[in-house]
């Protein structure tokens, strides 16, 4: 990690605590200013830049963040059998408006089930999910078409809303350079890098603007900058009043996140994340 | 009407870039045509028309199975069933006519003497029920190896079975050979009504049934309840 891409973590990091715009920048600046002039590894002068955002929290403090809004999902009691095998058990979650919950547990223990339920793309056995407003999903893998260009997905996901192309195009590429990434050109979705194809992935989830959306592990090969540049996305969405659930297996990043769902059967420790709603009682 | 419309453009664009496949689909009318052009030409345009046939159910059948995880998610960004697989459908109708004129334009050129109108309305039943024949097996059987070797089953027994046997009938692509034993074989006008007939009635029970499908798979469940944004 260079320079740069320090400076970038450093500020996704800040932001990501809810410094002040104008604190973060005035920060960032300076340690910019102390690096050029300095010179030295950022890692040796200052720090992982986590650490370091830790340290400048604690001594400048933080903005309010946005008080949660109006329960967006609600998923009452999902439970979901494939023959004999139950994969969900009376799985419990609770999202608002300027939350992101987190749906974690070990492989195979029903997280994109229980997502795909959220979304309406299959039934449950028993329970029922309230959802209120627009719904984004993002899967795993797959959901492009390999003939198309990114462009084109964009128009396509755009009509679907009344969009015309012109104003889609624009939407999709903007959202994607958010990811950084530059989605203008003339490739093929079956001949981009597995990386950006789940950018691709991801900025068709949010360019319907949705009220809630549903993200199934969609950094799946994802650089370090872009892995940043995502929470960096999901804190602005967050912000901006969205109701964000992401499935992951990454625990470190649980303090990024407002609420957590465990869905992995047995809790040997009984450890729970703060904010932990268990979906096997 | 806009949304049906780009789903049928996208679906132009994505098969018209498989030109591969597109290539060795067209080869396939082509061969059955020129392999009994020496022995007798009915049997060769008869052949060719269910190449035709053949070569769309399959591009049909490729079209709805690399579909089949992008529609829900389309689905969820305002699309409803019918504006997927109808729009879908009418990219492959578009793929289908323009594929089937140079093959309408082959016999002409070989000099042979037809009922053209009755060659062309053979083309339009090979293609009108291909299309959503494609469509419906790549909608009930999800891998497209399972689904090509259902499609060439259903060709193999359409050119084997017996044409007036009753059975023949109940063949999707019965149509198309009827009306192209009243173009080659200059019979009379029962030929072609009841061609025309099979032809339309098949279609319309495989867009049913392609309507029916979707609108199970792309369903709004029951567990889901929609509010409006408080």
């Amino acid at each position: 990690m260079n320079s740069d891409d320090w400076l970038r973590a450093f500020a996704a990091e800040l932001h990501q605590r809810r410094v002040g715009a104008d604190a973060a920048r005035h920060v960032v600046a300076e340690a910019a200013t102390h690096l050029r002039e300095g010179g030295g590894d950022p890692w040796v002068v200052f720090g992982p830049p986590r650490q370091y955002a830790g340290v400048i929290v604690e001594s400048i403090g933080t903005a309010p963040g946005p008080r949660p809004g109006p329960v967006r999902l609600h998923a009452q009691g999902i439970t979901k059998r494939y023959g004999r095998r139950t994969v969900l058990r009376d799985a419990t979650l609770t999202v608002r408006a300027g939350q992101i919950a987190a749906v974690i547990g070990a492989n195979g223990c029903g997280k994109s089930t229980f997502l795909r339920i959220c979304a309406g793309l299959i039934s449950p056995d028993d329970g029922a999910v309230t959802v209120s407003g627009r719904l984004g999903y993002c899967p795993q893998s797959g959901g492009t078409a390999d003939f198309l260009l990114a462009d084109e997905h964009f128009v396509l996901v755009g009509a679907g809303q009344g969009m015309a192309r012109g104003p889609a195009r624009r939407a999709g590429r903007v959202a994607a350079r958010q990811l950084g990434w530059e989605a203008g050109g003339d490739v093929l979705a079956r001949h981009l890098s597995g990386g950006t194809r789940q950018k691709l992935n991801l900025t068709m989830s949010t360019l319907s603007d949705p009220d809630v959306l549903l993200l199934d592990e969609p950094y799946q090969g994802f650089d370090q900058g872009t892995y940043v540049n995502f929470w960096d996305q999901l804190s602005r969405l967050r912000d901006a009043g969205k109701a964000i659930v992401v499935v992951t297996h990454l625990l470190n990043q649980l303090d990024r996140v407002d609420t957590v769902l465990d869905l992995t059967p047995a809790q040997p420790s009984g450890w729970l994340a703060p904010g932990a709603q268990g979906g096997h009682p | 009407m806009n949304r049906l419309l780009t789903v049928a453009e996208m679906t132009l664009r994505e098969l018209l870039r498989r030109r591969g496949v597109l290539l060795l689909l067209l080869l396939m009318p082509l061969t059955f045509y020129l392999i009994r052009r020496d022995s007798y030409l009915g049997q060769s345009v008869r052949s060719l028309l269910l190449g035709v046939g053949w070569a769309v159910s399959t591009a049909a059948l490729f079209a709805t199975t690399a579909a089949r995880e992008l529609e829900p998610r389309l689905r969820l960004a305002g699309y409803r069933p019918h504006h997927l697989y109808l729009g879908r459908m009418l990219g492959l109708w578009t793929v289908g006519l323009v594929v089937a004129v140079p093959f309408f334009l082959l016999p002409m050129i070989d000099g042979a003497n037809l009922r053209y109108a009755g060659l062309a309305a053979a083309m339009l039943c090979s293609v009108g029920v291909a299309a959503p024949f494609g469509m419906l097996i790549g909608a009930l059987l999800p891998r497209e190896l399972e689904g090509t070797l259902l499609l060439l089953t259903v060709v193999t027994v359409q050119m084997l079975i017996d044409p007036a046997g009753s059975g023949a009938k109940l063949t999707p692509f019965w149509s198309s050979r009827e009306i192209a034993t009243w173009a080659v074989d200059h019979t009379d006008q029962g030929y072609l009504d009841r061609g025309l007939l099979h032809g339309l009635a098949v279609t319309a029970l495989l867009v049913l049934g392609v309507a029916a499908v979707a609108s199970v798979r792309l369903r709004r469940r029951r567990h889901l309840r929609h509010l409006p944004v408080s």
